[in-house]
């Protein structure tokens, strides 16, 4: 196992390389140069020409690509051209809030999806089935926008239950310590603020949650209808095992294997920002921050965020084939 | 059965989620909340490139020398200055500061000051090169006594003293900051900067000491919400206090305005801008269709004007008459008679006249992204379509149309200028002075003697009354050239709960003050 790993972690490094010259050469294609954008319509030549020296933007390309390199081995991912903070700095402070936003979907789409998609798979064509198959219709096809306003709307403007966007109250700021909102409240015992914190997680949340459990029961719905089908169920109904026995260890667990990828990819593709959802929140996400990034043509960040997605996309995909492991003794034995 | 007892337990708990976390009401109402797009870019004078955000909270935490008097903002009062004169040949500025102010970190102010900060943006700021590159020299004549002096006269030197980057930063500040000034800006203004979170918000707290009194609120949230329709949703549910309308290139649809004009909690205040939106012809372009002055004069006669203000703005755009918006105040009231009306028949028959086939032509009508760009140039379709002319629409994304636009390559677009300092020179000079009309996006004027002398005098004349009378001819020559048609200008419309008071709307650019807002 351990040796496996270590193979997959050697292998990201030409990956990440790759992934880099590629980020690198295509901002770079794509026409609007920094300082034009940066300078709106009104700029001169003479005052965007002034900003490219100062950003440094008349280097070799090359050149750039090799100082760029050469920084990243050093832990330097540049400073941004809009507002000369360290790359690397912004990216940090950044991640928590995304990190907290998918985490928390993430968990809500398992708790929702799964137990949705087997109590389908075990009652086809039931009421229930229809019902779920139905609302997770709704929830794969409705776009982010279109279900946030509507929760924006009813939860927030017409019920007033909850905030309309953003990580915190503005009356009641929580103080940066780690980055995470609810955690930070807590740390600096402002309760009301920690409070504050998880109802504005509520909404966005729920939007980025309900696709991924759609998709999720779906997909569990299926692969179970398949599995309860197979004959080593028949075998265990006809040892006499409980229903919920077969359902749960035989069903639910060979069913899981393929639910595990779409997961893993799906948990994987929020990290890297769900640019919809951070956007319509006003939620300070790393996606976002990418999106703002590319609009202004900030090469450093446009890099350093693509960077980091990869890796956690890889990073992702390694731990998905360890949970393989754990989930199907067979791809233990093969892992060696 | 653990498991539905815990889905019980939190069930009832569910409504604690709901109640309201929020501070009393006496801390809200000293508090303003301004929703604005994006984070600003910087904080601080010696890197401001006039960017919307920045700017406006640069000149509520830093004070200039000079600043435009509201309502109006036709003339300039004294802020950090007490007062100023300016010798004959419009070169030298003797200016009287103010006694007694301080700086937010407890520093004083003087006339060292307003030397290290200009000095300071001159040598870091490429946005302000031009015109800061004028100054020769800063004499500290005594701490409440300074003398600036230019190289050439330049009289909108004033102009650009009001501005941002012109701001006072305490030299004390700047030397215990260094690098890291922008995140800890100082200045002298009604609010001091407290702490800015990446993509969330930006505090000001208020200063009790400013010179000029102390604000009606203790501080100022700028909350950075990117989604127009949240902006909207926040406002209608007093998540925030203002919302602008902010950025070069967009505005709200007509029917949001409607829609929050009926809102009673919300207010809508509308003044004029000094942004103009046109058709700009290329002028350098010796050759095809609109080579000859009467197709030009065709193409502004086939515009229906007050349809384009109706129809695609509700009511929510002014008309342009010429060269300078009408509330400038170099603005020349004769415009109004010589602006070209709308006439399809008058329009092919100049086209007739030039002797330009409506049918031959295929225009591309370049237009910047964004769906109200596509309505401006939906109508201006429509109209050319009247006269007979076939235009295609091509919305294109700002840097590429940029390139387009400096190099040439088309007959006609649409495009528009936001002057970043109130004087006339800020739409005339680099809109049609011909030396310049490769350098941005201009309406490439030709070589033109007459006209460009007329445009570097009106420039460098140091009477303001003497200039203002440049400036009327300047705009009947440029009209008489006919280097585009002038569409519109936007209102700036800021939207407010109704209990905010106090708020003026600065016409040029547009920033606000928030030293005399107060919440009811």
């Amino acid at each position: 196992m351990a040796s496996f790993i270590i193979r997959r972690l050697i292998a990201l490094i030409p990956v990440m390389f790759i992934v880099l010259v590629i980020v690198f050469s295509l901002v770079r294609i794509i026409p609007g140069d920094p300082a034009t954008t940066l300078l709106g319509p009104g700029a001169t030549q003479q005052q965007i020409d002034a900003l490219r020296a100062q950003l440094n933007l008349n280097e070799p390309v090359v050149l750039q690509f090799y100082h760029y390199v050469v920084g990243l081995f050093m832990g330097d991912f540049g400073y941004s051209l809009k507002t000369g903070q360290p790359v690397a700095a912004e990216i940090l402070a950044r991640l928590p809030a995304t990190i907290e936003l998918s985490v928390l979907a993430m968990i809500a789409a398992i708790i929702v999806g799964i137990p949705i998609g087997v109590l389908s798979a075990t009652r086809p064509n039931s009421f229930f089935d229809h019902v779920t198959r139905v609302v997770s219709l709704l929830g794969v096809s409705m776009p982010a926008f279109l279900l946030a306003l509507v929760l924006q709307l009813v939860f927030a403007n017409y019920l007033g239950w909850l905030p309309v966007s953003g990580r915190f109250s503005p009356y009641m700021p929580v103080e940066t310590m780690t980055g995470f909102a609810i955690l930070d409240g807590l740390l600096t015992h402002n309760f009301q603020g920690a409070l504050g914190a998880v109802q504005h997680l509520i909404l966005p949340t729920a939007v980025l949650a309900a696709f991924l459990a759609a998709t999720l029961g779906r997909f569990v719905r299926n692969t179970m209808l398949d599995v309860m089908g197979e004959d080593f169920i028949r075998t265990a109904k006809a040892k006499g095992l409980r229903r919920h026995d077969i359902v749960l260890n035989h069903g639910l667990r060979n069913s899981l294997l393929p639910a595990v990828t779409i997961i893993g990819l799906k948990f994987a593709e929020m990290l890297g920002g769900a640019i919809l959802t951070e956007t319509i929140f006003a939620w300070p996400g790393i996606g976002r921050y990418m999106f703002e990034a590319i609009k202004n043509r900030d090469y450093p960040v446009i890099q350093g965020t693509t960077l980091v997605f990869a890796l956690l996309f890889v990073l992702t995909s390694i731990l998905v084939d360890v949970l393989y492991s754990v989930l199907d003794p067979r791809v233990r034995r093969k892992m060696g | 059965m653990k498991i539905w007892n815990g889905i019980a337990i939190a069930a009832a708990a569910l409504p604690l989620l709901f109640s309201g976390a929020y501070a009393d009401d006496s801390a809200k109402l000293k508090t303003l909340v301004v929703a604005v797009p994006s984070d600003p870019v910087s904080l601080e004078p010696g890197t401001n490139k006039a960017e919307p955000i920045g700017s406006e909270i640069i000149l509520n935490v830093f004070d200039t020398l000079v600043a435009w008097t509201a309502p109006d903002f036709k003339v300039l009062e004294g802020r950090l200055a007490k007062s100023w004169t300016v010798s004959s040949d419009g070169k030298v500025f003797d200016f009287t500061l103010r006694e007694g102010v301080k700086f937010q970190d407890g520093t004083a102010f003087d006339a060292a000051a307003v030397k290290f900060s200009l000095e300071r943006t001159k040598a870091t700021n490429p946005y302000v090169k031009a015109t800061f590159d004028l100054i020769k020299e800063i004499t500290v004549v005594s701490p409440t006594e300074l003398k600036i002096t230019l190289s050439g006269s330049y009289p909108a030197f004033l102009s650009i003293l009001a501005q941002p980057q012109a701001g006072i930063v305490s030299p004390a500040a700047v030397a215990k900051y260094g690098d890291k000034f922008a995140a800890h800006p100082v200045g002298t203004g009604p609010f001091a900067f407290k702490s800015a979170q990446a993509d969330t918000n930006v505090v000001l707290e208020a200063n009790p000491d400013y010179f000029r009194g102390a604000p009606k609120l203790s501080q100022i949230i700028y909350r950075v919400i990117p989604d127009a329709s949240t902006r909207r949703l926040e406002l209608e549910g007093g998540g925030v206090d203002i919302v602008q309308q902010q950025g070069q290139l967009s505005a709200i649809a007509a029917e949001d305005i409607e829609a929050l004009k009926a809102n009673k909690d919300v207010k809508v205040l509308e003044s004029s801008s000094q942004i103009i939106r046109q058709l700009e012809f290329n002028n350098s372009k010796t050759d095809g269709p609109f080579a000859n002055v009467k197709a030009r004069e065709a193409i502004t006669h086939a515009i229906d004007y007050d349809g384009l203000l109706k129809g695609v703005f509700g009511g929510t755009a002014e008309r342009v008459y010429g060269p300078l918006p009408s509330n400038n105040w170099a603005f020349n009231p004769k415009m109004k008679d010589l602006a070209p009306k709308y006439d399809p028949a008058l329009a092919k028959k100049l086209l007739a006249e030039a002797g330009v086939n409506p049918s031959s032509l295929n225009l591309k009508l370049y237009s910047f992204q964004g769906p109200l760009w596509g309505a401006v140039a939906t109508f201006v379709q429509a109209n050319l379509a009247d006269i007979g002319i076939n235009a295609t629409i091509e919305q294109t994304e700002f840097p590429a149309l940029r390139t387009l636009q400096t190099s040439g390559q088309f007959d006609v677009a649409l495009d528009g200028r936001q002057p970043w300092y109130n004087d006339p020179d800020a739409h005339i000079t680099i809109g049609y002075l011909s030396s310049l009309a490769n350098t941005a996006m201009t309406f490439r004027m030709p070589a033109d003697k007459q006209l460009d002398d007329l445009i570097l005098k009106a420039q460098q004349t140091p009477d303001l009354e003497a200039r203002k009378q440049l400036y009327f001819t300047i705009q009947e020559e440029i009209a008489k050239r006919v280097p585009g048609a002038y569409l519109f200008s936007p209102k700036l419309i800021v939207f407010t709960r109704s209990n905010v008071e106090g708020l003026v709307v600065n016409s040029a650019p547009p920033l606000n003050e928030y030293w005399s807002v107060y919440k009811k």
